[in-house]
């Protein structure tokens, strides 16, 4: 019968149509501006680190006073001073833990001949590598002993490897960051979580790779300063000491806490931590302190653009719009058929097999609106580079599930939209036609 | 044209009614918003940053295998060598500029002990060539002279004892007299700096909502800093921007090799620096504008085919009215008057819904509040494109023979 | 065949019941050709539309081959109608959308037929209508006495057991009349059911029996010579 229905579905369409085409064509747009909205939507809510997001976690300490943090609904700031982050490493409170900031490192190509080049750079601990599951193509991170000794010693990414070693084992070579030499200790393998959660705050969430870490020990040895956001809420003063032991925060932190206890003790420790500084007269407020994971991390950082919210709810709006415009255009299209459904009933059509013909013809009308809309997705997905940056635009794809999402979209909007005419259709009695005549 | 028929006609057309009503309720709530988006977002667009834009371009340029102490004298000559080029009107390096997206920013305070600062403004750090090289015009005091410039590490900069502003901090701060010869006090520090100029117009490098409240408000400092990493900027002589372009890196490479122009936007035309600043407002403006356009379309599009039904559908009943002596502007009229019921009923939703959506709108995206007049002036619109949409299915009504009354069915 | 006793039909508005239908009483066996005649709003199409299950009725009973078909819900009124009842309307009732095969087709797509066992019935029962030559036609290119014929091929199609025709020939001129009459007395002849609705009494006359309908109610034919009379008169001039 589904045969039969689709037949009849199709040759109904076909009779008018312009009708036919204004509702596969609302039906497409409205399913194509709702998946290019999704798709970026998607793209930037996307967890990056799904089997540890929930063990992950950024610490956040008021060093600034509760004047502060009432212009930020009463939080902490979100980057710390290098006197807690410090503190925090030395007390090793989490199964691992890292300090890190942007730096900014050119490779200087032993080849003279060759000009400098930019690298998107970190200085961290050695944990960071195990603690952010980074898949190693040769060598590993370097060792906590280096950590502790400042060692010149780096990891590079495999772009970068492929740039200067091609593609050879590099473990044990030296590379020249800023006139520096740094013995290599592994090399990365693709590694390019988007958002890019473990630094947020200084990069808009979306970046390339980064090629190259090097030690932070070493990094606060050579004074180089962020690449990142500073703020200072007083006058560090003049001069990098002063700076350093400033309550100017530039520095991000990340612990990982295996389950919940761990977690709740941390919370206890972080809080002790800042009450043993308010008694020891640094804050002069009471603890206020933040321990967020991943998820929540992302979320509190707004890293979904507010552009890519507005833009899906417009569009979800503007589905909602092509839906209500499908009801009544369906409606038109199945009452004028009044007389063929009257005759229908009396040949022996129950109302079921009423319902199934039109819905059927609607799911026919849904899959056009599908293939248009999919169609639309796809220029859509290119267009996106006209909205948002480029660094997100080129997230948003068109891959197998969401040409799948657009085509179900497509069909089971248009079906539900379908049902009111439907059912207005099944409830057209068999005798009334005999009787207007 | 009675009303009370329209309705009593109406009230059995229940469904399509409503439905069309809601339709037109949905995009006017959608459209008064996106209209509104639509003008906020050229409105921000359109903010000059007081630049020569046309003629300007800049370099993002860092030092490799030297202290930022030691980068004093590259900068220099780095400098000196760009303001040689042909072609090249003045040249500066300086820690940012307009929608460069980062730079310093601080509060101003108008006495050494207020706790409160006064305004909040953008500091930018460089020479007596800046001006020149930005463009902007003074009117009130004078530019630096070569002697009040000095050379800082960033983490070194002291109090300057003299700075030039722009004239939106100067009225932020004296809002009854002109800055210039006050001492202002830049951050929380003790020494005050006196203000020697006012510009007409600098903006901040940030374009976003978090600086609204303080785009135009600009401090320059006298002080070339000392760092590995500096933006120089360089305006050209007119036309020669594509020129410069070329022959700019060219002639600091040959300066030094020992340094890292990013390929990707190491090099900018301030054309380019507009343009990827407002990509997302203008992309977002685009968009709106997008979806309000086929949104009305199909909403007018969904109007003709509904009514369209409904004359299919009284095909007898016309003609009986036409035989009984209606005129063919009778049952025009009579679409066009039931259109606009519908189109009224709808507005009247729609503009509770958009305003409803622009407050919930506020509560979770910042965004300002709706002003009456967007409501208005799509209150208006939908009604219109209601009436422009009946129009032809009514003509197609209004031209139904009277002898159709005899025809059965 | 087809039974029903004491059966009534009220149309109820906020303000007045009218009875279409008042203890209404009629037997028609298996293999009767019944005329049912009456003036105009008797309630002759009412007791059609009720005894073709179209639609439900509001006292009494109503027995349909042996089975009470008040207590049954809509899916089992349209497997009855689909396979016990053929329709033939006065206005063809034809779906103006499919040609004359597929507008046959459909009763007998309801039933769930196989395509081919379908094929066969269609052409068979355009054959005997004489239209098998027209089957990709659409009712819009076909003559009001062919688009009769098509519809009483698509009555025929699902080899009903009850006839129910509606002034069959009410749209059709004379000659054409002539001939869809004559089709229905041949497919009678073959042992269908017929009930006729007419208010002709020239085709009333060429059925077996006369039902009369006044005001809702069955009026014996033999109390009323007015009409006994038309009728012989009728059947004087008939040439049969």
């Amino acid at each position: 019968m589904f045969a039969y229905y689709f037949q009849l579905g199709l040759r109904s369409l076909r009779k008018n149509p312009l009708l036919t085409a204004l509702m596969v064509l609302a039906i497409g747009c409205g399913v194509a501006a709702s998946m290019t909205t999704y798709s970026v939507f998607r793209a930037t809510a996307n967890n990056p680190i799904p089997q540890k997001s929930s063990q992950l976690y950024v610490p956040q300490i008021d060093n600034w006073g509760p004047e502060d943090a009432a212009e930020n609904k009463g939080e902490p700031p979100q980057a710390m001073t290098y006197t807690d982050a410090t503190n925090l490493i030395r007390d090793h409170r989490a199964k691992r833990q890292t300090v890190l900031y942007p730096v900014s490192l050119s490779v200087v190509p032993n080849d003279a001949g060759l000009l400098p080049f930019m690298e998107n750079s970190y200085a961290w601990y050695g944990d960071a590598f195990a603690m952010f599951d980074i898949p190693f193509l040769y060598g590993s991170a370097w060792s906590v002993a280096d950590d502790n000794a400042h060692a010149d010693v780096a990891v590079i990414g495999r772009t970068l490897n492929d740039k200067l070693f091609h593609g050879a084992n590099s473990v044990g070579k030296d590379i020249n960051l800023n006139g520096h030499t740094y013995r290599i200790t592994g090399v990365v393998d693709q590694w390019n979580p988007s958002p890019l959660f473990f630094d947020v705050v200084n990069t808009n969430a979306f970046d390339d790779t980064t090629e190259i870490f090097i030690p932070f020990t070493r990094a606060v040895d050579l004074k180089i300063s962020t690449n990142g956001n500073n703020n200072c809420n007083k006058d560090p003063g003049q001069g990098w000491d002063n700076w350093i032991r400033s309550e100017c925060i530039w520095l991000q932190y990340w612990a990982e806490l295996p389950n919940t206890a761990d977690a709740d003790a941390y919370r206890q420790y972080l809080n002790g931590y800042a009450a043993e500084q308010q008694r020891s007269g640094r804050f002069h407020w009471a603890p206020n302190t933040r321990l967020r994971d991943v998820t929540d991390w992302l979320d509190y950082q707004k890293v979904v653009p507010q552009e890519a919210k507005v833009s899906l709810l417009v569009s979800l709006g503007f589905l909602l719009i092509c839906l209500i415009n499908t009801i009544g255009l369906l409606l038109a299209k199945f009452m004028r058929r009044a007389s063929e459904i009257g005759v229908r009933r009396a040949l022996g059509a129950s109302r079921k097999e009423i319902y199934a013909q039109f819905l059927i013809e609607a799911a026919a009308i849904g899959l056009a609106g599908g293939l248009v809309g999919l169609l639309l997705t796809g220029l859509g997905v290119i267009g996106v580079g006209l909205v948002f940056q480029p660094d997100i635009a080129k997230l948003a794809t068109l891959d197998v599930k969401l040409v799948l999402l657009t085509l179900v979209l497509a069909v089971v909007a248009t079906v539900l939209a379908a049902f009111y005419p439907t059912w207005r259709a099944a409830q057209i009695q068999p005798a009334w036609q005999l009787k207007s005549n | 044209m009675q009303i009370k028929p329209i309705l009593a006609a109406l009230k059995r057309h229940k469904a399509g009614t409503l439905l069309i009503a809601l339709q037109i309720a949905l995009t006017l709530a959608i459209v008064c918003n996106a209209l509104f988006i639509i003008h906020q977002r050229l409105d921000r667009i359109a903010r000059p940053t007081g630049l020569d834009e046309n003629n300007l371009m800049a370099i993002q340029n860092r030092m490799v295998g030297v202290e930022d102490k030691e980068s004093g004298p590259l900068i220099r000559a780095d400098l000196a060598a760009l303001r040689q080029l042909p072609g090249v009107e003045d040249a500066i390096s300086v820690n940012s500029y307009p929608l460069r997206g980062g730079g310093w920013s601080t509060g101003v305070h108008l006495n050494a002990d207020d706790k409160k600062s006064k305004a909040h403004t953008t500091l930018y750090f460089s020479d007596e060539h800046t001006l020149a090289t930005f463009g902007t015009r003074l009117v009130a005091g004078r530019n630096f002279q070569a002697d009040e410039i000095g050379e800082a590490d960033p983490k070194e900069v002291g109090d300057p004892a003299v700075v030039i502003i722009s004239k939106a901090l100067s009225d932020k701060l004296f809002p009854d007299s002109s800055a210039l010869g006050k001492p202002i006090y830049i951050g929380d520090t003790k020494k005050p700096s006196t203000v020697i100029g006012i510009v007409e117009r600098l903006q901040v490098p940030w374009n976003g909502n978090w600086s609204d409240t303080f785009y135009d408000n600009a401090i320059i400092e006298p002080y070339r800093l000392v760092s590995t990493f500096t933006n120089y900027m360089i305006r050209t002589k007119p036309g020669q921007l594509s020129a410069v372009m070329a022959s700019a890196p060219a002639a600091l490479y040959k300066t030094n090799r020992m340094r890292v122009i990013a390929p990707k936007n190491g090099i900018r035309t301030f054309a380019m620096v507009r343009e990827s600043a407002y990509r997302a407002d203008r992309g977002m403006a685009v968009l709106m504008g997008v979806v309000c356009a086929v949104l009305l379309g199909i909403t007018a599009a969904g109007i003709v085919g509904l009514t369209s039904f409904w004359v299919g559908q009284r095909r007898k009943q016309i003609g009986v009215r036409r035989a009984l002596g209606a005129t063919q502007r009778d049952i025009l009229s009579y679409f066009l008057t039931e259109n606009l019921l519908i189109g009224t009923a709808g507005v009247l939703m729609g503009a509770l819904l958009a305003i409803g959506m622009n407050l919930w709108m506020v509560t979770q995206f910042e965004m300002a509040r709706l002003s009456v007049t967007y409501v208005l002036v799509g209150v208006v619109a939908l009604l219109l494109l209601g009436q422009c949409a009946v129009l032809a299915p009514a003509m197609r009504a209004s031209r139904v023979p009277p002898v159709e009354a005899t025809r059965s069915v | 065949m087809l039974k029903m006793t004491h059966l009534s039909k009220v149309y109820r508005t906020e303000v007045v019941e009218t009875y279409a239908l008042r203890d209404f009483n009629i037997n028609v066996n298996e293999g009767e050709f019944v005329a049912v005649t009456g003036p105009s709003g008797s309630g002759k199409t009412t007791f059609l539309t009720i005894a073709g299950l179209l639609e439900t009725f509001t006292g009494g009973q109503y027995h349909l081959d042996g089975v009470e078909v008040s207590n049954l819900n809509d899916n089992e009124r349209s497997r009855i109608r689909n396979e016990k009842i053929g329709f033939i309307f006065q206005a063809f009732n034809l779906i103006p959308d499919l040609n004359v095969f597929d507008n046959v087709e459909v009763p007998l797509r309801y039933r769930g037929m196989k395509a081919a066992e379908r094929k066969e019935r269609i052409m068979h029962s355009l054959e005997r209508v004489g239209l098998a030559s027209r089957a990709k036609h659409y009712p819009a290119e076909l003559s009001g006495g062919q688009q009769q014929r098509v519809a009483i091929a698509r009555a025929l199609a699902g080899s009903p057991r009850l006839l129910l025709a509606d002034e069959p020939t009410g749209n059709l001129d004379t000659q054409m009349a002539r001939g869809v009459m004559e089709l229905l007395e041949e497919i009678h002849r073959e042992g269908a059911t017929i009930v006729m609705v007419t208010h002709d009494p020239e085709l009333a006359a060429r059925a077996q029996r006369n039902v009369h309908i006044i005001d809702g109610q069955v009026v014996d034919l033999a109390e009323d010579p007015r009409f006994h009379h038309s009728v012989m008169a009728a059947r004087a001039n008939s040439p049969a």
